[in-house]
């Protein structure tokens, strides 16, 4: 019997496995729980991936900055927006994870109880900087106060082409939604139709409660808890939507992403979208020639004036946090004006300011096609409004119950019936019992 | 016997499955050629309408490999894929190499159905446990991270490699056991020493099918975990490349070509091995 | 045999002491196999039938993440089948697989026929043929996304070119019955070499003679096929096809980085509606009841397959 060779591999085989194995162990144990003396102070700080991939790079060199000047750590730990809601889920129920993270919707009231109150560095911020927008109040104050500090928002104008509408012999971007669907019907015969989602992704309800506001129109009432879309005004919002999709629009708006827009406005066909600024950087990046014809404008008006629901998002300090004087201060740092528009130049105009005196930046005055951009904070609200965002919108939204309205009427279901659907959800999404899809 | 058959003949059967054979090396060989070329072109060429997409007009640019590498984190998604592959083999090989002989060669009460038992896991998708393997996995305190990974993919490893070195064991002959047992070895040096040698074979094909297996694993990654750092490269790739309305498309194929490279080299290095187990099963088994 | 501890004390030996009593109880052969097959058991027991039950016990109950609810009985079962959504699955998932396997099966059993002639090169095609299968499927479909994008589509680009249908040719991904095709196309590019080279294998196996002696009868090639290479093959087949049946019901990767679902929910299948009802909406309970859907289907299909193979 062969003595040698046999006998080493099994030994040796046995040793490596159990050597990996406790190495892994070793370093799983070293990993989790490191003691506290050797370490320096570590601010955990969970982020999203941004769009522009620049800005995460300016986010994270500004925190090396801030580290090294407060002799500490700043670690920024970055993930898709989508799998977000989940993760923070998570770390609220095992009430361990980062120290402070980018906040979205309704989070600050979501887990109003879990969330360290930050009126203090509110009211410094906003001396210093000239005062928040009414907006940032309106997403962030809970009941027991300031529950996160609005961060940037994101601009939801109208992007339009305008060799399209020179064509069709209109000098101007429409002002109010009639306008566009006036225009709509002309552009759509030149074959340069309109698109704004009806599907199951979020810039189809960002649309949506920007033209129901326009109208008067609501989803839910201010005690955020009466649905409140059976009115005439909805009835007119979805009789102007049923118009624009026979008219105006294609049927494909139906099965959009949120970068169908994109898409369609970069193929060439689309004439106007309602979107963020993604479509014409992307062409600029690209270097596309279409990009010459691209401009933007103010989101369209309505009989109730002008409003628009555009991401905004904040940053909270969980309550579970051992660093939260320290992320405080990075958060202030981050405020500082050469800080902040050091990062909104990294993000090509993406991010806008909360506070008024940092929207006074060149990047937007001095380019004609985003100078009227941050003026749109004036007509923002978070959505839910005149609701103050909480589960019930939350649950609106996750399930995308306007947008399902509009295509039920679209596709052929008599406006009352669908608004009386809508209602219905409404209702159980109050009642937390929504049900799938 | 053999029907004697003309050259002729003969070279008109080749004939006959190149030709039918061609559609369906191009269908199979296409998406790959289609990854390569965008990877290379640039942006203004990708984005054209008016392009030709089966090559590239205005010259290959290596613009969309430095985004992957500097602007992502996915030298670090290629080494969670290869730290987690490679831990998660060894788990399974050894359990699996116990589990394998156990069943194959030695009589006990309820051997049969321990092996059907474990059969049976193998068909159990993993569609069905991740749900609640993600909550076990925030209750042992591994959520979003590669451990929870390392823990997870030995469920689906096991019963296939188990089940594999099952069909192995038993093609070595009982006579070589028995003598080194009368010989006075104990089981376990005639596993180690005498068996399992001679299954050498079989346990390349579990260590390559497992490896396989780890590295393209898709629905646990996607559920364990969140934070761009702790990914794998398969879940990396296709996340964080599409950023909201923002694909990066050559930077996609990029990457979906370079996290399958690994796997294409073993693959043609161990082809033999891995066409013999796939067809283990079918036919030993 | 060892002489054993008994002999030894018999003729007055000292005994070999304890821990050669235990090296006895060890080497016994069901100690022996009971111990070797416990990590196995063990990891199979808490981390798949634990898991499995507790997938039960959520489908029972009202649990959602982050908030562990009360049991509900089959109200979850209740909503999802009164669910347009639900329903839509399931017709997809039959639709999806029923089509999926008919196409692998034919032209699986095809490329297989193929293969098995003595071709050179033998060896390098078999090696192109599997190689769909062995890449990573997630990235894979990347390509094909982009081959089906809606604008800068290579599919159309190429159909409108050899004027097989007009421009702009249609949204793959975007259009009901497309998306399904395209999804089903992925599937069975991916599926197909799994198909091929074991049903290879069983072709393989069958002896030279039985074909040469069909072949002598004067039996067409066809008839040939049909009466005895088919029979010859069934049991290979009906393996095949058993696991292939499982994998595309349980097909999660190919729709997930598709289609996510859409769209309007034309291709979901049970894993993609778990994960976006059980993960993304929190919905846990009404998740693990859509996934444990799959479950009673496929035991059905388990269970006649191997009575079938089991026949021949």
């Amino acid at each position: 019997m062969d003595q040698t060779a046999p006998r080493s591999i099994p030994r040796r085989r046995f040793l490596r496995t159990a050597a990996g194995a406790t190495a892994g162990m070793a370093s799983w144990l070293a990993l989790r729980k490191a003691p506290a003396y050797a370490q320096k102070r570590e601010l955990t700080f969970l982020s999203w991936n941004h769009f522009v991939p620049a800005a995460d790079d300016e986010l994270r060199k500004q925190a090396e900055t801030f580290g090294k000047a407060n002799n500490c750590t700043v670690r920024v730990d970055t993930m898709a927006h989508l799998q977000m809601p989940t993760k923070i889920a998570a770390e609220a129920q095992s009430q361990s994870g980062h120290d402070m993270y980018r906040t979205a919707s309704a989070d600050p009231f979501l887990y109003e109880n879990l969330l360290v109150t930050m009126d203090d560095l509110v009211a410094k911020l906003g001396k210093q900087g000239g005062g928040w927008y009414n907006f940032a109040a309106e997403s962030c104050q809970t009941k027991s106060g300031w529950k996160a500090i609005p961060w940037f928002w994101v601009s939801f104008p109208g992007t339009y082409n305008m060799a399209h509408f020179k064509k069709a012999g209109f000098d101007g971007p429409p002002k109010t939604w009639d306008d566009l669907l006036k225009m709509g019907k002309v552009l759509k015969k030149q074959g340069n139709p309109v698109g704004i989602p009806i599907s199951h992704c979020s810039d189809a309800h960002s649309t949506y409660w920007s033209v129901a506001w326009s109208f008067g129109g609501k989803v839910i009432e201010a005690d955020g808890k009466t649905p409140a879309i059976v009115s005439d005004k909805t009835a007119q919002v979805i009789e102007w939507y049923k118009e624009l999709y026979k008219d105006a629009m294609e049927p494909e708006v139906l099965s959009w992403d949120d970068a169908g827009n994109n898409r369609f406005i970069l193929s060439g066909k689309g004439s106007w979208i309602h979107n963020p600024i993604s479509p014409y950087n992307a062409a600029l990046a690209n270097k596309q020639p279409i990009a010459d014809d691209l401009n933007h404008h103010n989101s369209p008006g309505g009989p109730a004036g002008i409003h628009s629901a555009p991401p905004n998002l904040s940053l909270g300090i969980w309550k579970f946090s051992k660093n939260q004087e320290l992320a405080k201060e990075f958060i202030a740092y981050l405020f500082q004006k050469q800080n902040f528009d050091a990062w909104i130049v990294a993000s090509n105009a993406f991010n806008h300011p909360p506070l008024k005196n940092l929207a006074d930046h060149p990047i937007w005055a001095r380019n004609p096609k985003f100078a009227m951009l941050p003026k749109e904070a004036d007509y923002a609200h978070p959505r839910g409004w005149p609701a103050k965002p909480n589960e019930a919108v939350q649950r609106i939204d996750d399930n995308y119950i306007m947008a399902d309205m509009i295509a039920k009427a679209v596709n052929g279901m008599p406006t009352k019936r669908a608004m009386d659907w809508a209602q219905e959800q409404v209702a159980l999404a109050v009642k937390g019992q929504l049900k799938v899809g | 016997m053999a029907t004697a058959r003309s050259r002729g003949a003969r070279i008109r059967s080749n004939i006959f499955a190149y030709a039918n054979l061609a559609p369906y090396i191009f269908f199979v060989l296409f998406p790959f050629y289609f990854m390569i070329v965008t990877s290379f072109k640039s942006n203004a060429e990708l984005y054209n309408l008016k392009s030709i997409p089966f090559w590239i007009q205005s010259g290959a640019i290596i613009d969309h490999y430095a985004l992957l590498f500097q602007k992502t984190d996915f030298v670090t998604w290629m080494k969670n894929s290869l730290l987690v592959a490679v831990v998660a083999t060894t788990v399974s090989l050894v359990i699996s190499i116990l589990a394998g002989y156990s069943l194959a060669r030695l009589r006990f009460r309820g051997a049969a159905a321990f092996g059907t038992a474990i059969f049976v896991t193998y068909l159990i998708p993993t569609t069905l446990l991740f749900l609640p393997l993600s909550q076990v996995v925030v209750w042992l305190g591994l959520a979003d991270s590669i451990y929870a990974l390392m823990v997870v993919y030995p469920t689906f490893l096991v019963p296939f490699c188990t089940w594999l070195l099952m069909g192995y064991f038993r093609t070595i002959p009982r006579e070589v056991e028995e003598c080194a047992l009368v010989d006075g070895a104990t089981r376990i040096q005639t596993l180690s020493r005498i068996v399992l040698p001679m299954a050498i074979p079989g346990v390349v094909c579990a260590v390559l099918f497992s490896f396989t297996l780890c590295w393209n694993e898709f629905t646990y990654a996607l559920t364990f975990i969140s934070q761009s750092a702790n990914k794998t490269a398969v879940v990396g790739v296709t996340s964080d490349l599409i950023r909201g309305d923002i694909y990066f498309w050559g930077s996609l194929m990029a990457g979906a070509l370079l996290a399958s490279i690994p796997i294409v080299i073993v693959y043609v290095l161990f082809l033999d091995y891995y066409v013999s187990g796939l067809t283990a099963g079918a036919v030993k088994g | 045999m060892a002489v054993g501890p008994r002999v030894l004390e018999v003729a007055g030996l000292p005994g070999p002491g304890r821990r050669a009593r235990l090296r006895e109880w060890w080497e016994q052969e069901h100690i022996f196999g009971y111990g070797l097959i416990l990590p196995a058991v063990v990891l199979l027991i808490t981390l798949v039938a634990f898991p499995f039950g507790m997938a039960i016990y959520f489908s029972l109950s009202d649990y959602w993440v982050g908030s562990p609810g009360a049991f509900v009985g089959m109200t979850n079962y209740r909503d999802i089948l009164a669910n347009e959504t639900f329903r839509q699955t399931l017709q997809n998932s039959f639709v999806f697989t029923g089509i999926a396997l008919t196409l692998k099966i034919v032209l699986g059993v095809w490329l297989a026929m193929l293969l098995s002639r003595s071709l050179p090169f033998k060896r390098i095609i078999r090696g192109i043929v599997l190689l769909p299968f062995v890449i990573p499927t997630a990235l894979s479909t990347l390509a094909w996304l982009w081959m089906f994008d809606s604008l800068y589509s290579v599919v159309n680009w190429t159909a409108i070119r050899a004027h097989l249908i007009n421009a702009p040719g249609p949204n793959w991904l975007g259009q009901a019955e497309y998306a399904m095709a395209a999804v089903i196309a992925v599937n069975v590019w991916r599926g197909l070499p799994f198909f091929a080279i074991t049903v290879l294998a069983g072709l393989m196996a069958v002896p030279k003679e039985f074909h040469e002696a069909a072949e002598v009868d004067g039996a067409s090639s066809w008839r040939r096929f049909w009466h005895v290479t088919l029979p010859l093959i069934k049991p290979v087949l009906g393996v095949v096809i058993l696991f292939s049946t499982i994998f595309t019901f349980g097909d999660f990767n190919i729709v997930q980085v598709l289609t996510r679902g859409g769209p309007i929910n034309t291709t979901h299948l049970f894993a993609t509606l778990a994960y976006q009802v059980g993960l993304q909406g929190g919905n846990l309970g009404q998740g693990a009841a859509i996934s444990l859907f799959i479950f009673p289907l496929l035991a059905m299909v388990v269970f006649f397959q191997l009575r079938y193979v089991r026949k021949e």
